[in-house]
């Protein structure tokens, strides 16, 4: 074990030495800046391959950890660990890399590509660290790293109103953020009266409890569990999104280019819902269980807004973006039931979203790079043109519909049953949204690909080319790997699962008793 | 009490010596530059030679005092000791980049050879105002600062901005000092002292009389001003816009750092003391201001369409976090730890962002809109670079050096119980981090027009903005060593 402590450090920081790299590459060689790119992907997830070798299934919590003392006296110190949690995150991050550097290859001639890859590499470098992180502080530095390229890359290489789009991407995510600083400062100093140095460790927080009060709304929202709490929850829940603090996703999907909504979407809303399960629920359980009425209600409202918003959409990309509203909604839904199967759905779910949202992005970028446009009216008929891209398109869509045997099915059907255990109605409710996700998608995939064509200038259109055709068989072979095994594929999230639940359950247990 | 006790001057010796000899180098550098400035062709390039030489030998002077954690009371007037040698090393080193600032641009804006010397006299000034514990000898070193300031402030003698900047600084300065005067006098009617350790102790015993109360409003008002909270600070935005860029980074660097550390001093001895209940409105009085001048700045800067008058409000804006984070500092547990920080390292970016800014002013006559900024990134990658990363460190985005200072300023304020501020310093920050954004927005997301400013060159700014991104990226990442050190001398 010990002799691969550094791996986890090794996956954060690998993306930033290429960026480096990339940097000081000298002009003439500036035209293999893409392959360098695609180089980095492949040894990141190399290494997370690697990772996923010898990551020890039979532990719980955070295995492979690494510290060194970075700012002691303020009880900030850099400490990285994975358990069955973060693993499959880090491995969807490690996939979607390689998958969407290969569908957008060569989008022309791309302006200051030597700034985009390195911006893209940084990403990375942000994501995996988040995604890692087991120390608070760490957690929001990366949390704050990932901001930067996001907001340079749609807004110099985005679409029209780029400019608005970033700024609102940005300031949304801030107001968050900051405030969960806020609580963050708390938890720390909160430490020491706790008789340990002041530290922000995950490990040190999770033990604490912090006074709550449930008897009323009033005493329960003054109570410090419930403000910490909140801090943390707005933070996550405006990166996730939630309804109503979802309005920036389809500004900064719709302007973003295909690399940057592929990441966002596939990554990117991830950390929002990672958050939650690794933060804001486990620290905070007994104020979680008392405002998780409050969270599954929107959670629900998201899948069937989403549903509604992207069936009205004309716009090929808002409306996956607004389709991703809908199925984050689910994992709200999934996470604040309490429930081992539903918990269990959510981290599913989390990957299979990554996995859908991302192809159909990829599929919106393949259909934009050829037209040119992204009017749903001014597709259809494509199938017979396309043949390849419409089977494509059609598993993505049916992993975006949770069909069984797809990837969606084995994330959405958990959470449906075991929220129904904790709130039959509103899961009710939550469950018609798959219905409206059938149809809102079909809708799409029949605007496109079906149906009389519409445009006369369609007949030379050529197909998915080898890398293209590349990364969708890569995604595939995820849906239906997934879909059919995904035992296989989960099986070693298992540990940190059950043992999740089930402290979970005792904490919220101790309220239960009040 | 005859006169002698109440300006007790001591008899100096070698040992004294060596403490005031940065003071006394300054002193005779800043007359040798001025001697030397005269010389008819080469008197800019001779002056700037000297003001260097006499700040190196100044700053290794402090080094050696700093070095060996040595320290004096001078008589009950002047204390050196480890946090003042450190204060003192810092503006010290700030003066050199601001020297270095301004060869190359003295000529093109006209600027007399008398611009050294006066940077070198407002340095002693400082020095002298961070080393006082007696309200007399603050004012003396108040206005040995200030009088170089404002002329500093009214040199660019073709811009009728910069004379009215002066005026405007010097009239509204000068009642400012008036106050502070009339302010001590009221204070030693009062106490009997104008030492701050006796005049804490005093109504730390006894009942503080009425006039205790309206000269330390004085005092307080006048100290305000010099840092330019709200709502006195009207002279900012015109005096930053108005003088010369270099001094304007003076300004915010250097002198910011000096008018707080005079602050925090007056505020622990006379204002942060918990016996004295009359004192809790005056505390009052400090968190509205501090909220307002955050509020405020941040707000207004906003609206600003250049970007040497934006950074004046955003000034503001810091000029609230800092009064809160002075606020927030417990009283039993005194240490200025996290204000130290802010203030270096803010005084470290702006210093970086001014210098930029006189880079890009280079062959353009007015000051910089943000239109002209449009495709400058684009067009100066490593330049646009590097003043997004001082835009980014000012608004607090962690990697820089700014967040570190952020961090350590909010976070003693909440160690401090005083939550409701920093949420409200928080959510103005958002609103900050809106306005930064928007000239990286301009820089690198706008087309370029025949507008778009191109960058002078000048080598004394480049290496001034290249020293501050150096800074600001260590301390950003590991900002271990300085906080450690920070925290020996503040102790």
């Amino acid at each position: 074990m010990e002799t691969h402590s550094h791996i986890l450090s090794w996956i954060i920081f690998t993306p930033l030495l290429f960026a480096t790299l990339a940097l000081l590459i000298p002009h003439k060689f500036e035209k293999h800046l893409r392959t360098l790119t695609l180089i980095q992907t492949l040894v990141s997830a190399a290494l997370a391959i690697f990772l996923y070798g010898i990551f020890d299934s039979t532990v719980a919590p955070l295995q492979l950890t690494h510290f060194i003392q970075w700012l002691p006296e303020w009880g900030i110190n850099y400490i990285v660990g994975i358990d069955g949690i973060s693993l499959p995150l880090v491995m969807l991050t490690a996939f979607m890399a390689p998958v969407a550097i290969l569908g957008t290859w060569p989008h022309g001639d791309l302006k200051k590509e030597k700034f985009f890859v390195t911006l893209l590499m940084g990403l990375q470098s942000g994501m995996y660290g988040t995604f890692l992180a087991a120390d608070l502080f760490l957690f929001y530095f990366f949390w704050e790293v990932v901001l930067i390229p996001m907001f340079f890359m749609i807004g110099i290489w985005g679409g029209k109103d780029r400019v608005y789009a970033t700024i609102k991407f940005f300031l949304y995510t801030m107001v968050g953020s900051l405030l969960m600083l806020i609580a963050i400062f708390f938890l720390i100093n909160a430490t020491s009266d706790y008789g340990t140095q002041p530290s922000a460790a995950f490990a040190h927080v999770s033990k604490m409890n912090f006074a709550f009060d449930g008897s009323s709304l009033m005493s329960a929202l003054s109570s410090p569990q419930a403000l910490l709490f909140l801090a943390f929850a707005l933070a996550f829940v405006i990166k996730v999104p939630m309804v109503p603090f979802h309005t920036w996703l389809p500004d900064a999907h719709v302007q973003a280019p295909t690399v940057g909504s592929v990441f966002l979407a596939a990554v990117l809303l991830k950390l929002g819902t990672y958050g939650l399960m690794r933060i804001a629920i486990p620290f905070f359980p007994q104020a979680a269980m008392y405002f998780s009425e409050l969270f599954i209600t929107l959670g629900v409202i998201g899948i069937i807004y989403g549903a509604f918003c992207a069936f009205a959409q004309t716009d090929f990309k808002k409306l996956v973006a607004y389709s991703s509203v809908s199925h984050m909604g689910f994992i709200m839904v999934g996470l604040f039931s309490f429930q081992k199967i539903a918990l269990a759905g959510s981290l599913y779910q989390m990957i299979n979203h990554g996995i859908s949202a991302g192809g159909l992005f990829l599929i919106v970028g393949f259909l934009y790079e050829r037209l040119h446009t992204r009017n749903l009216d001014d597709f259809g008929g494509l199938a017979k043109v396309v043949p390849i891209m419409a089977i494509a398109f059609m598993i993505m869509t049916l992993s975006s519909i949770a069909m069984p045997g797809s990837n969606g099915f084995v994330g959405e059907f958990p959470i449906l049953m075991g929220s129904f255990l904790s709130q039959p109605v509103l899961v009710l409710f939550a469950g018609t949204g798959v219905i409206f996700g059938a149809i809102y998608a079909l809708k799409a995939y029949q605007l496109v690909m079906l149906g009389p064509r519409t445009r006369s200038d369609l007949t030379d259109l050529h197909d998915l080319n080898g890398r293209e055709i590349l990364a969708m068989i890569i995604l595939t072979v995820f849906v239906f790997g997934i879909g059919f095994f995904p035992k296989t594929f989960f099986g070693k999230s298992d540990a940190t699962l059950e043992s999740y639940a089930n402290e979970l359950t005792v904490k919220v247990g101790q309220y239960g008793s009040h | 009490m005859d006169l002698i006790s109440l300006f007790p001057l001591a008899v100096l010796g070698p040992s004294e010596v060596k403490f005031i000899m940065p003071l006394l180098i300054l002193s005779f550098g800043a007359v040798i530059a001025l001697l030397l400035g005269t010389h008819k062709e080469k008197g800019h390039f001779f002056a700037f030679v000297a003001s260097l030489i006499t700040l190196g030998l100044a700053i290794y002077q402090t080094g050696s005092l700093l070095m060996n954690s040595e320290t004096l009371q001078l008589g009950k007037v002047l204390e050196f000791n480890s946090l003042t040698n450190f204060l003192t090393l810092i503006s010290l080193l700030l003066s050199s980049i601001t020297v270095l600032l301004t060869y190359g641009q003295d000529q093109k804006e006209g600027l007399l050879s008398e611009i050294y010397s006066l940077i070198l006299f407002g340095t002693a000034g400082m020095i002298l105002m961070m080393s006082t514990n007696h309200l007399l000898f603050m004012f003396i070193a108040l206005e040995i600062m200030s009088l170089a300031v404002y002329v500093l402030v009214a040199m660019r003698r073709n811009s009728q901005f910069s004379s009215e900047a002066g005026l405007k600084y010097f009239i509204l300065g000068g009642l400012a000092s008036a106050l502070f005067l009339y302010g001590s006098s009221l204070v030693f009617g009062a106490t009997g002292t104008f030492d701050l350790a006796q005049i804490m102790a005093f109504i730390e015993t006894q009942q503080a009389p009425m006039i205790y109360f309206i000269g330390l409003a004085l005092i307080l008002s006048a100290m305000l001003f010099k840092v330019g909270a709200f709502p006195f600070h009207s002279w900012v935005p015109d005096v930053y816009q108005g003088a010369v860029t270099n001094v304007t980074a003076f300004m915010s660097s250097s002198v910011k750092i000096t008018a707080f550390m005079a602050f925090a001093n007056i505020y622990h001895h006379m204002i942060a003391v918990p016996t004295v209940p009359e004192l809790s409105h005056f505390k009052s009085i400090i968190w509205v201001l501090s909220a307002a001048s955050m509020i405020y700045g941040n707000f207004v800067a906003i609206s600003q369409n250049e970007i040497k008058r934006m950074l004046a409000f955003s000034t503001i804006a810091h000029t609230g976090y800092l009064l809160m984070g002075i606020y927030g500092l417990k009283v039993s547990d005194w240490s200025l730890q996290p204000v130290v920080l802010y203030l270096f390292f803010y005084a470290l970016t702006n210093l970086g962002a001014f210098s930029l800014i006189s880079l890009i002013e280079g062959r353009n006559q007015k000051d910089i809109t943000l239109d002209q900024l449009a495709g400058f990134g684009t067009n100066s990658p490593v330049l646009g670079a590097l003043l997004s990363l001082f835009l980014l460190s000012m608004a607090g985005i962690p990697l820089t050096s700014g967040f570190i200072g952020k961090y350590g300023l909010f976070n003693s304020t909440v160690v401090g119980g005083e939550i409701p501020l920093v949420v409200i310093a928080v959510l103005t920050s958002v609103v900050s981090v809106y306005y930064y954004l928007r000239v990286i927005v301009y820089m690198f997301m706008k087309e370029s027009n025949n507008e778009t400013a191109v960058a002078g060159v000048s080598k004394g700014a480049s290496i001034a903005a290249f020293l501050s991104a150096f800074v600001t990226l260590q301390f950003g990442l590991f900002p271990n060593s300085i906080i450690q050190l920070v925290r020996l001398i503040t102790r």
